[in-house]
């Protein structure tokens, strides 16, 4: 019997649209023109623009430091939070999945500008640390709900064999059932990595001075600056990802 | 993940947070503005002329700005709000009054300008940089172009011109086409400026206040309604754009340099404020961010291209005609309302 050719066309045409816009990008962060839309030949001009912009790559480690700071702590307090939710079904769990799961629904204005009041209340300065509190409040939630769902086909059967097997709490944990929901955890973090490192309403509000992260600037400079140093700034963002996701995957083959 | 990388990571961390740390010993003066909005170059003289540090952070808008100031962010000592947010921040107190003795370099600051100012007396605020609104087109494909405001009704441009998705702008547009003031809360006047900007929109591509420039490049469209600042940007790519103000008048913006009432390198920032109206610094920023510091003196030096554009530097006549936007207050209501109505026509 022939094969179908559907999968291979439809899998062509995702591609297509999942990564055309990005080859775009790329290719008019090379171009000289300031307005995208002419071209006016290859130029390295808006990369070496960038390394001169001192706020533009201090809103780059800004963005870096509470993005990564806020997914390990929203990956640990979000785990046992899930954990909690799964293992004990009180009535106060009930009440505890409902505070996790508001933030979710929470309009980000609404939850922006409450935890201004909040930090202007208990007179917190404004600054890398409002924002990281900031982001670990909505991370948790994504982490949660992700492991959750984890949990939810989990079979703690394995765990109790193992404790039969003489190994203490910490070994089953640190051995069998952290290792089992790595893949849920992991999933979790890269979602509030994802979340933190593009939030921009919550952030706006919370951010104090010197604490401006790159989603805030490149909003300004779309209205007020020049638009091409943002298209460099993402090749270069796409081109660590794409690294990091090489280099991850690389160290877990030769691991396993 | 493993251990060791983590917590490699982690000092990592704790060396690129100490940073800022070590920037303490000097005062730092926090400046909160918009994007690209000074000349890097001039904030580096300053911060080796005062042995000081200048942070900038950025907004994207007057009203988020405001939003976040007033919930009680605090820590910025200078602001870039516009004239008509500037004074009502002034009206909240959210400004200090500012110190002269500290700012002899106010006698450059252009005497016509502080004419129409909101604040004309630069109590709270000094100008920092202005722009005119008007019209810009590409002048191979608009032949027999007149500087006036009935140049939105050309039949033969339908379909691509494009106006300011601002309520103030564009009904302040058909206002001054129909020679009345663009601050007006007489009704009357209000009503027939709403149908003259619902016949303009039968012949609009779209509203749009920030494609406008990347459309007009790219010839998408012939003619915009748009920020002198905007444009010549673009002009600087495109040299078949040209600009020009209507002779029945226009809108006049200004961004104000405010003190808030918080900051706490209260002389630091009225230093910067003089420091940016020094006149050969003034020109030189003028040329780079290409809007207008209003500083008389500097004039003379800002480049050729600049001076000689009709759509920067006004004649008086059309001046004369032209007004700063207000903030009405409770009359804002007025032009909301109309402005939905002109949404919903078509």
């Amino acid at each position: 019997m022939k094969q179908s050719r559907l999968p291979l066309v439809t899998t062509l045409l995702l591609l297509v649209f999942f990564y055309l816009p990005i080859l775009v990008l790329v290719i008019t962060s090379f171009n000289s023109s300031r307005f995208g839309t002419t071209w006016e030949g290859w130029s390295l001009h808006w990369y070496r623009r960038l390394i001169q912009e001192r706020e533009v790559l201090h809103a780059l480690s800004n963005t870096l430091i509470i993005a990564v700071s806020a997914t390990a702590v929203s990956v640990v307090l979000g785990t046992t939070a899930a954990f909690a939710l799964h293992r004990y079904k009180t009535r106060l769990q009930r009440f505890h999945y409902t505070l996790i799961y508001t933030p979710l629904v929470v309009p980000e204005i609404l939850m922006g500008i409450s935890l201004l009041l909040f930090f202007v209340a208990i007179r917190m300065d404004l600054g890398l640390f409002t924002i990281f509190l900031a982001h670990v409040t909505f991370c948790i939630s994504y982490v949660a709900m992700v492991v959750l769902g984890r949990l939810q086909d989990f079979d703690f059967a394995i765990v109790e064999a193992a404790q039969d097997l003489g190994a203490s709490w910490w070994a089953s944990t640190w051995r069998v059932l952290l290792p089992l929901l790595a893949p849920g955890i992991l999933a979790g973090g890269l979602l509030a990595f994802t979340l933190s490192i593009d939030d921009f309403v919550i952030t706006f509000f919370v951010a104090g001075p010197g604490s401006t992260t790159l989603p805030i600037r490149i909003y300004s400079m779309i209205k007020h600056g020049s638009p091409p140093l943002i298209n460099a700034l993402s090749t270069l963002l796409l081109l660590i990802t794409f690294l990091v996701v090489w280099a991850s995957q690389h160290l877990t083959r030769e691991s396993s | 993940m493993n251990i060791p990388g983590l917590s490699r990571l982690l000092i990592v961390l704790s060396i690129l947070t100490a940073l800022p740390a070590c920037q303490q010993s000097k005062p730092v003066l926090h400046i909160y503005t918009w994007a690209d909005y000074i000349k890097p170059e001039l904030t580096h003289r300053f911060e080796a002329d005062h042995q000081c540090w200048v942070i900038i952070d950025t907004f994207d808008s007057n009203e988020a700005m405001y939003a976040k100031i007033k919930a009680g962010a605090g820590g910025y000592d200078l602001v870039t709000p516009s004239s008509y947010m500037a004074k009502i921040m002034d009206d909240q107190g959210l400004v200090q009054q500012l110190d002269h003795r500290l700012l002899p370099n106010l006698k450059h600051i252009d005497p016509d300008y502080l004419k129409i100012a909101i604040d004309p007396e630069m109590h709270y605020s000094v100008p920092y940089m202005l722009t005119n609104t008007g019209l810009a087109y590409l002048k191979s494909r608009v032949p027999g172009f007149e500087p006036t405001w009935k140049m939105l009704d050309r039949k033969e441009l339908k379909g691509r011109v494009t106006m300011l998705n601002d309520m103030r702008e564009t009904i302040g547009a058909a206002l001054k086409s129909l020679g009345y003031s663009l601050n007006t809360i007489n009704d009357g006047e209000l009503d027939a400026a709403r149908d003259v900007v619902i016949r303009w929109k039968r012949n609009l591509a779209k509203f749009e206040s920030e494609q406008y420039k990347t459309g007009l490049a790219s010839r998408e469209f012939l003619l915009v309604h748009g920020y002198s600042g905007d444009i010549l940007q673009v002009q600087r790519e495109n040299s078949d754009i040209s600009f020009d103000v209507p002779v029945e008048g226009t809108s006049i913006a200004c961004d104000d340099f405010v003190v808030t009432r918080n900051s706490k390198e209260v002389m630091l920032a009225h230093q910067f404020i003089n420091f940016m109206q020094e006149p050969d610094i003034a020109a030189d920023n003028t040329n780079f961010v290409a809007y207008l510091c209003p500083n008389k003196t500097s004039y003379p030096q800002i480049s050729e291209k600049i001076r000689q554009n009709p759509g920067v530097f006004l004649k008086p006549e059309i001046r004369a005609k032209s007004e700063v936007i207000q903030d009405l207050g409770a009359n804002n209501v007025k032009y909301t309302r109309i402005w939905d109505q002109i949404k919903a026509a078509n």
